[in-house]
């Protein structure tokens, strides 16, 4: 198949968007009623659902620690998400995805606050249409707010991408599959620090640079609806707490 | 100098004040400045800046009553699950000689003796089996709007319902009445203070609430 084209002489990506364009982003918090905290994200056709389990006791037993709590994460894409049906169980790729995921939101939520204890994160991929590990890190460290686990900050993501030599942000699957390079950033913008930086293709060192620049401006967007749908899932109980 | 007006809803990592030195509950320093570690409200309690979480799981603290149900027996400690992080224990004093009344599956009432790294005790000094009745979970925050001013609201439901209450600070709250039908009242009154919490004016509802269901079942 020969590569279709993924800028139009507009200057206009395959979904009609600018390069430095988002996708729509839809967030949600407190969506699941068996969990302690969970949120739910749609970027464009991506849709995942987090949720958080804890703290709670840790099991297996051999997991604990006595001075600081432990993260387990779990990252896991439905058989109905991708175009071709994926088996069951966890593949090569999830089972990496859930330790990059649990070492970025290691970086913010703070341990020691629970020692001996552990705090489950499970982020179900439902519709993967690219980017869904940094929309899955966005909802995870939503689902971790909003089950108070104390944390230094919320994580932010997206990516940046390389399609026929341009920069574009936030790419789909269709312009991962046949651009030049994905580039996937997570930022904890209180703390100033990127979490997670992952790069497969090529760039130059300006482009990485450029990209990253193009990511940390997204991002404030990013953080933006976060704050957003964090308030509106408490916004009516100031009241209701007159002890 | 604080960025915040109290009792505003706070999100992790904001910025809460210049000076590091009133961090309270719920709340970290970083380079000497204040944020915000969990998601709820702010007060300044005593100089404190704290944060009263709105959501989570229930963090026991020393004094708090708690509901929960023995999970295991053992030759020295008996176990308590208290829908919390962590189950409690309860240890009876040394050289004890009459074992304590309680088998799995118990429900018992409780107050916390102390909370640390070791977990949590409960007290033995007041510890109550509840023999019967509904149980009922709600969030742990709503918790204070069920008891409400110096314990009015339970008087409340106390009198109008006609059933006993036990509330636990853990979000468990056993119901235990006469009959059915004012059992069934009183949890549908817990249900609407835990919907409603945030209502003003919620104490009038429940009141009618409880008459015109207890009317109900009498006639």
């Amino acid at each position: 198949m020969s590569k279709p084209k993924l800028i139009d002489e507009n200057g206009l990506r395959v979904d009609g968007r600018r390069p430095d364009e988002l996708r729509p982003i839809k967030m949600e918090v407190g969506v699941l009623e068996k969990t302690d905290g969970s949120a739910y994200i749609e970027v464009g056709g991506t849709r995942i659902y987090a949720g958080v389990i804890g703290p709670r006791e840790v099991h297996p037993k051999h997991l604990e620690l006595p001075d600081r709590g432990v993260l387990n994460c779990r990252y896991h894409m439905a058989s109905f998400s991708v175009d071709e049906r994926k088996p069951l169980g966890m593949t090569r790729r999830e089972i990496e995805l859930s330790k990059i995921l649990r070492e970025a939101l290691e970086t913010v939520v703070l341990l020691e606050e629970f020692p001996r204890m552990m705090v489950d994160i499970f982020v179900e991929v439902i519709q993967a249409d690219g980017g869904t590990r940094t929309a899955g890190i966005t909802a995870a460290s939503l689902a971790l707010a909003d089950a108070g686990i104390p944390m230094t900050d919320i994580i932010s993501a997206t990516a940046v991408g390389k399609v026929e030599g341009t920069l574009v942000l936030d790419i789909n699957e269709f312009e991962d599959k046949y651009g030049e390079a994905d580039m996937p950033v997570a930022v904890a913008p209180q703390l100033n620090s990127i979490v997670l930086l992952q790069l497969n293709g090529r760039m130059t060192v300006e482009e990485v640079e450029r990209g990253l620049e193009m990511a940390q401006a997204a991002i404030k967007k990013i953080r933006e609806i976060q704050v957003d749908a964090l308030k509106r899932r408490y916004r009516v109980e100031p009241e209701g707490l007159e002890a | 100098m604080l960025y915040f007006n109290e009792n505003d809803l706070v999100i992790p990592g904001q910025l809460l004040a210049d000076n590091g030195r009133r961090s309270g509950y719920g709340t970290y320093t970083r380079d000497g400045k204040l944020y915000a570690s969990t998601t709820g409200l702010v007060r300044v309690v005593n100089d404190v800046v704290r944060i009263i979480p709105l959501s989570g799981r229930y963090k026991p603290q020393r004094g708090d009553r708690v509901v929960g149900i023995v999970s295991d027996v053992k030759p020295n400690v008996v176990e308590v699950d208290i829908s919390g992080e962590l189950t409690a224990v309860i240890k009876p004093p040394e050289r004890e000689t009459t074992p304590l009344k309680i088998d799995i599956g118990d429900c018992v009432y409780a107050e916390v003796k102390s909370v640390g790294i070791r977990g949590t005790m409960l007290s033995i000094e007041g510890l109550q089996k509840i023999p019967s009745g509904i149980l009922v979970k709600m969030n742990p925050a709503k918790i204070p709007r069920l008891i409400g001013r110096k314990g009015s609201m339970v008087q409340m439901l106390r009198k109008e319902s006609g059933c006993d209450f036990w509330v636990g600070r853990n979000g468990l709250v056993v119901v235990s009445g006469p009959d059915p039908g004012s059992e069934f009242a009183a949890v549908s009154a817990i249900n609407l203070i835990e919907r409603e919490a945030h209502v003003p004016g919620l104490t009038e509802k429940v009141i009618n609430l409880l008459r015109r269901l207890r009317g109900g079942t009498v006639e």
